[in-house]
């Protein structure tokens, strides 16, 4: 899988169909970190492993690059999940990025309960099975009881929070210019723990159709909160309302955009303005 | 295309965390968590998420200033140099070389810390060469010495996670390392009982099993009572104790005087309670203790910490994997700048400078004449400016801000004949300064921090200081030079080299090992992996000694005109003095001004509502401040965070040594509030 990435990744270069390749390198001393080949020579360097989320350095690196630069991603699935939702959020333009899609192992994606490891543009790598996270014990843990009971276990787990925007920080589709969570209006500055629901709660509903569920806020969290097991639950319930993943097609509309026309009908009224959208949107 | 990505070692707390430093274009943009990070692993703390805010800040030095009056002239280094060198030459010509002092810093590397206390000690013949662990763990490093034979954590953090108890006294670790407290939370996670001894509320009590909220400054009571009971019903571990130990005897003796009851009494804590934590800990397979400023900062520090270590050691909690004691390291480097001898009494590897036969090979080293006189510390170099001391030169220190008692410590710096400065911002104390020499911050040079837990790290250079500002290494080697030292060094590598060849417990480590996962000292030598917990079948200094800890109350208790105990501290957005969080737009934005918290009850009774303005007043000066009203803090109790310029906590403190290790009493002092009004 290694080498042929490394042979796309050449390609790319020598075509100059992209200015760089983000990826990951064992540098000096077997040290590995993102980087940007520039240079074929370079790829020799270059390595698949850890997981590594690129998605959100792939953004920044475009918004400061000069206007006809490309990128090419390295990316497994989750890493291209949310580089489709950054295209569909007018946050990456879609003619700047290329991907070199790789699969994840079996064992990564048990480790992340990853449903769908594996990027739907598939370069290198065999796909191998998704995980159903409803079926890991740890997730069952934190669903299982009443409201009261779940309740009890998430407030216990989020009063650990040190308020480090970790999970903000590290999630690819946390993109909000204000942040709510900086607004002292819903989160109260400067005390900690963060409020469990304004600001974790704010967080996750914020994400509830843009999440691809790739766990950078787990994996970033300095305290061990299971955050995305909030976000599986989110995650299914739109699968099964509306069939709806995110990230997985650049043309297919967010339900909280859509939803109130594509969605199943639930014999509601729809206030006056709805019809306005509907009119205008040509529904 | 210029973005590129350089991993690097965080700045600010001891845990020495893992960043990588995104750079545009020669400038550092953003930071990232190092997902291979052996500490870190992918976490940081908001502090370690900004670390890149500052870097470019408008603020920072560039050029070499000299004092005209009442303002500051840039001036070429060329000058700056050759009239450090004269004024500190002629001030040890005129009143001796112990008439000079430095001001190391624990946050600058190990090989700056080196060359610097090289520098004071070849150049002036004196040990006066201090920095500011002796504001925060000097009474471990004497306790632990004494107890143990090392001063540091006896192991590392990733070993938490094994504990089945852990108690945490007198540290605020959510909130002042973070990532630490994830490893405690490991440990929870897989059963372990959490144990808090805090006097306040805190994000570490409210997620503990259990929570002692003690009369301040009663450590030393609890800790007896619990070792009381622990002898009583025969929970201490014998064997260790036989095979291993010095002075149990004593010790019980000393103990016959502790009752639980008294105890209780003492701290203010139910005696059954006292019992209840005692048995945990010692029943349980592996225990650790963690503690911090809330033992250390009294007068009763080294006490404090001997009590912690009769603890450990009554029950066998030491040398084993998941056991141990972790004084928790304040500054990236503090562990780093006392092991590189930045103290008056030893030379680096705590070689102590009064031993002639290592005074004998240093002197060979060096090729010089040195002074076998301990030197003076902080507070007494600060405090005797311009009396016994004349001339200082202070390296990225800031004790305008961190020193307890600040008007006299302003009066003091106002008295030094002459004073350099060198730091990245005009910190409030270089705004004393007579000459100043703009410096470097952590992502502009190389060289190695050694983190809380004994680990050496390397730090990768990622972009150029500012305008004429140059590398500490580069300042100290250009002044070594002009006061005739011979520092030829190209290469914080070769300073290392120098370092392993005159301190044993180093004597490994070389920049080309430190690699990814760093190497934690002792490392005797270079084929030596390097030593994840002390203690393990011996003591460093042989057998361990039960040291009695003599209990004496806090120096200054409430009384009819200063009705309130005052504790300062950290808070989570903001690190020490503030010159660089306060400067950092995301922290500044979570806490951007002053406060002090105190509780409802209190509030209530002076008619202060949340967010109004308090004027705080002890024997040594006031401040003002704005009211956080919360039961964080109990009932006649005041906590002010010491960050702040503009309401300098320490103002307020007591600066009452421990006559052990020269530390003042941060912690408690006496005041009263009264809230503020427009007439004052």
């Amino acid at each position: 899988m290694l080498e042929k990435t490394k042979n796309i990744a050449r390609q790319i270069l020598e075509e100059k169909k992209a200015g760089g390749i983000l990826g990951l390198m064992k540098g000096q001393w077997n040290i590995i970190q993102p980087h940007i080949f520039e240079a074929p020579a370079e790829l020799d360097a270059l390595v698949l492993e850890p997981k590594w989320l690129l998605a959100k350095l792939a953004m920044g690196i475009l918004r400061s690059s000069p206007e006809n630069y490309k990128l090419a991603v390295i990316c497994r699935g989750c890493d291209e999940r949310a580089l489709i939702e950054l295209i569909k959020r007018n946050q990456i333009e879609k003619e700047s990025l290329l991907t070199i899609g790789i699969a994840c192992s079996q064992e990564q994606a048990a480790l992340c309960l990853c449903d769908r490891p594996y990027p739907t543009k598939l370069d290198a790598g065999e796909k191998v099975k998704g995980v159903d996270p409803f079926q890991d014990e740890r997730v069952r843990e934190f669903l299982i009881g009443n409201d009261k009971q779940r309740m009890e276990r998430w407030a216990d787990m989020l009063k650990r929070c040190i308020k480090c925007y970790g999970c903000r920080n590290s999630c690819p589709i946390c993109i909000c210019e204000p942040c709510k969570l900086e607004d002292d209006v819903w989160v109260k500055r400067g005390v900690v723990p963060a409020e469990a629901i304004t600001f974790h709660l704010i967080r996750a509903f914020h994400l509830s159709d843009t999440c691809v569920a790739c766990g950078a806020c787990q994996e970033a969290c300095p305290v061990n909160i299971p955050l995305l097991y909030l976000q599986f639950s989110m995650r299914k319930t739109i699968q099964e309302y509306y069939g709806y993943e995110a990230g997985l097609d650049l043309e297919i509309k967010s339900p909280v955009l859509s939803g109130v026309f594509e969605g199943p009908d639930t014999d509601r009224e729809y206030p006056a303005w709805v019809n306005s959208m509907r009119e205008r949107d040509g529904i | 295309m210029g973005s590129k990505f350089v991993k690097t070692i965080c700045p600010y707390c001891g845990t020495g965390c893992g960043l990588i430093i995104k750079i545009i274009d020669g400038v550092a943009v953003a930071t990232y968590p190092d997902r291979e990070h052996p500490v870190s692993r992918g976490s940081l703390c908001i502090k370690g998420w900004s670390a890149h805010e500052f870097i470019n800040h408008p603020d920072r030095l560039t050029s070499p200033l000299l004092r005209k009056g009442d303002t500051f002239q840039e001036i070429p280094w060329d000058e700056a140099i050759p009239m450090a060198a004269l004024k500190l030459r002629e001030t040890a010509a005129r009143y001796g070389g112990d008439a000079i002092g430095g001001l190391s810093s624990a946050k600058c590397t190990n090989e700056e810390n080196y060359l610097f206390q090289k520098l004071i000690r070849m150049a002036f013949k004196t040990n006066n060469v201090d920095h500011c662990a002796r504001l925060c763990h000097a009474p471990t490093t004497v306790a632990m010495v004494q107890a143990l034979g090392s001063g540091a954590m006896t192991n590392s953090i990733s070993d938490l996670a094994g504990a089945e108890c852990i108690i945490a006294i007198g540290s605020n670790t959510a909130e002042s390392h973070p990532i630490i407290m994830g490893g405690i939370y490991k440990a929870t996670d897989r059963g372990a009982t959490l144990i808090v001894v805090d006097p306040r509320e805190t994000a570490v009590t409210r997620n503990a099993k259990i929570h002692l909220r003690i009369n301040p400054g009663t450590d030393i009571p609890l800790l007896c009572g619990m070792m009381r009971h622990i002898i009583d019903e025969g929970l201490h571990n014998e064997e260790f104790i036989r095979d291993r130990m010095e002075g149990f005897k004593d010790l019980n003796t000393f103990l016959q005087s502790w009752p639980v009851k008294r105890a209780a009494d003492e701290c203010g804590i139910d005696e059954e309670l006292i019992r209840n934590v005692a048995t945990i800990y010692a029943k349980a397979k592996e225990s650790a203790v963690i503690y911090c400023m809330g033992i250390t900062q009294h007068a009763c520090g080294t006490a404090n910490v001997l009590a912690i270590c009769d603890l450990a050691m009554l029950c066998g909690h030491v040398g084993t994997e998941h056991s141990g004691i972790y004084p928790l390291r304040g500054q990236n480097n503090v562990q780093g700048a006392c092991d590189m001898g930045a103290l008056p009494n030893v030379y680096p590897g705590y070689q102590s400078v009064s031993d002639s036969a290592i005074q004998d090979k240093f002197q060979k080293a060096w090729g010089t004449e040195l002074s076998d006189k301990p030197g003076l510390t902080v507070t007494e170099i600060i405090g005797l400016a311009g009396k016994d001391i004349r001339a200082a030169y202070i390296m990225a220190e800031n004790p305008a801000l961190s020193d307890p008692d600040t008007n006299h410590v302003l009066e003091s710096l106002k008295a030094f004949d002459f004073l350099i400065v060198q730091d990245i911002f005009l910190t409030e104390t270089a705004k004393f300064a007579h000459l100043i020499f703009p410096s470097s911050c952590f992502a502009e040079k190389s060289g190695t921090y050694t983190n809380t837990e004994r680990r050496f790290q390397l730090l990768r250079k990622a972009v150029d200081p500012p305008g004429n500002a140059k590398e500490d290494f580069a300042i100290l080697c250009l002044l070594g030079n002009a006061l005739g030292l011979n520092f030829s060094y190209i290469h914080p590598a070769e300073v290392m080299e120098e370092i392993a060849s005159l301190a044993p417990a180093y004597g490994g480590i070389r920049f080309d090992r430190l690699e990814l996962e760093g190497l934690q000292w002792p490392c005797p030598d270079s084929e030596h992996p390097g030593t994840r917990y002390l203690h393990k079948d011996r003591f460093t200094r042989g057998k361990g000694l039960f040291v009695i800890p003599e209990y004496t109350p806090p120096r200054e208790l409430p009384d009819d005109k200063y009705p309130y105990y005052l504790s300062t501290g950290r808070m989570f957005a903001h690190y020490h003095t503030g010159t660089m969080t306060r400067r950092s737009p995301f922290l500044n934005r979570e806490v951007e001004k002053a406060y002090a918290e105190i509780n409802p009850e209190n509030a209530a009774h002076l008619n202060v509502k949340d967010g109004e303005k308090i004027k705080l007043t002890t024997r040594r000066g006031s401040i003002i401040t704005t009211a956080r009203i919360t039961k964080r803090v109990a009932k006649d109790c005041i906590f002010a965070p010491f960050h702040f310029a503009e309401a300098r906590a320490n103002m307020l403190t007591n600066p009452v040594l421990d006559p052990h290790s020269k530390i003042p009493e941060f912690k408690v002092c006496a005041a009263d509030v009264r809230k503020e009004t427009e007439d004052g």
